[in-house]
Formats: C-alpha cells, structure tokens, sequence
C-alpha cells in the first residue's frame, strides 16, 4: 500500500501527526509575522529603514533554492514509492544540497549585517528579523538532518514523513520572505 | 511510477510566481502601497497552495486542502489588515 493511499483520515496523504506539526508550525510562524506587522505599524519608520537594508536579491534566490529542493524532495518520494532506491538517494542528496546552499546565503546575510554593525539588539526590526529568520534557519537545518537520516533506509513511508518536514519549511519561508523582506 | 511532469508543472509555477513577487517588489515605488502589498500576499498565498497542493500531495484530499486553503487565507487576511496600519494609521 503506498503510504500516500488514504488511511481514515479523510483521504490526508502520508502521516497525521506531520500534518498536526505542519498547522501547528504556521499557526507558530503566522504569529510571528503578524507580531511582525504589529511592531511595525508602531514604528514603521524603523521597520522600513530595516527593511530597505535587507539583501532582497539574496532572499528571492533563496526562495528560487527552497522551492527547488522541495521539488526535489517530492521527486525522492516518487523514486521511493517506486522502489527505486539509488533515485531516492540522488534526490533527497539534492533536497540536503539545496538546503546547504540556503543556510549558505543565509549566513552571508547575517555576515553582511555583521559587518555593518548590526545585531539582534539594533532595533525592532532586526530584533524580530533575527528571530523569525533564525528560527526559520534552525528548521532547515533539523529538516536537513532528518533528509539524509531517512536517505539511510529510504523506505516509502519514511522518505514521505521526511518530505513532509521539509516542504513545511518550504511553506513558512514563501510566507516569511515577503512579509519581513517586502512589505516595507 | 508516478510521473513527475505534475511536480515539474508545480516548480515552474513556483518559479513564475516568485519572478513575479520580484517584479511587483521592485514596483513599489510606483504602484500604490496597500495594491502591492496585496499583490504581494496573494502571491505568496498562491505559492503556498501549490506547496501543500501539489508538493504535500493534498490535492488527493480536497476537504484537507479547502480547510489549509481557508486557514491561510484567514492568516494573509490578518497580515494584510496589519500589514495596511501604518498607512491609516
């Protein structure tokens, strides 16, 4: 049985208790942006002079990055339902790539605001940058960790509840990015 | 197997919708705040239906996807109302 056939819950591919992290993860960050939005609109001079800072290019290449190793995070369950072990493993290699190269960017972000002085304590903004981002960082890097964990044995089941983490954190960041990059 | 060609369908939406983020960001200058930061939730609101549609495969399950659908359409309302404050304020 593929572990994407319904099981009774309704027809929810793969497991539920993902799906329980998944809505209680964007209800966490949903929170967070709307915290965002609210000190912002206290002081929206500081949040667009902070916003305006940010390194917009870096952010939309990591959304391009993201939403590629999501896909390939898919294509891995695909080649895992179809027994196809090594396909497996290429793909969710290319899903952990993928993430590296996010925390790649991220870090030269960070390093970048280093540089010039500015840390989580500057202001409001980069209070909540700081964390929103971090945090948000720190689920990459827990997704990565589980990707090549599962890449280990990577039986359908549990390169589906892989998957599921990651494209979680795929999720929160196409929310994140316009909201605490754009919307200055 | 399952074909791919759905999830290569659901990368290049991704991929347009992203460019076009970018494209209403570097507009925001000229168009009115409150259009383009609608158009930029919508966006990012599109690009998480497809994630969960087609990535998270809840496209299998309707009633699932309808209830995530109106989940986040109930938080980009949220953000936008906020997101709008500064401006009325």
């Amino acid at each position: 049985m593929s572990p994407s056939e319904p099981d009774g819950w309704g027809g929810l591919p793969g497991e539920p208790i993902m799906w329980i992290l998944i809505a209680s993860e964007l209800l966490v960050f949903g929170a967070g942006l709307a915290a965002f939005l609210g000190a912002r609109a206290l002081d929206p001079e500081t949040f667009a002079a902070g916003a305006a800072s940010l390194d917009r290019t870096a952010g939309a290449l990591n959304t391009l990055v993201l939403v590629t190793s999501g896909f390939c995070a898919a294509v891995a369950l695909r080649r895992a339902e179809a027994g196809r072990v090594g396909g497996t493993r290429l793909w969710l290699g290319g899903s952990v790539a993928l993430g590296a190269a996010f925390l790649l960017i991220k870090a030269r972000e960070y390093a970048a605001k280093a540089a010039a002085g500015i840390g989580i304590e500057t202001d409001a903004f980069f209070t909540l940058y700081y964390l929103l981002t971090g945090f948000h960082a720190l689920h990459v890097v827990a997704g990565m960790i589980i990707l090549a964990l599962v890449a280990i044995r990577p039986v359908p089941a549990n390169v589906e509840t892989g998957a599921q983490f990651w494209h979680m954190v795929d999720l929160v960041w196409v929310l994140l990015f316009p909201v605490v990059y754009l919307l200055a | 197997m399952r074909s791919d060609a759905d999830l290569v369908r659901a990368l290049a939406a991704l991929i347009a919708l992203g460019l076009a983020t970018t494209a209403i960001a570097g507009l925001t200058g000229t168009i009115p705040g409150p259009v383009a930061a609608t158009a930029l939730l919508a966006l990012a609101g599109l690009k998480a239906e497809i994630i969960l549609a087609r990535y998270l495969d809840l496209a299998a399950a309707p009633i699932w996807l309808r209830g995530f659908r109106a989940a986040l359409v109930v938080l980009l309302a949220v953000l936008l109302v906020l997101a709008l404050i500064p401006r009325f304020a």
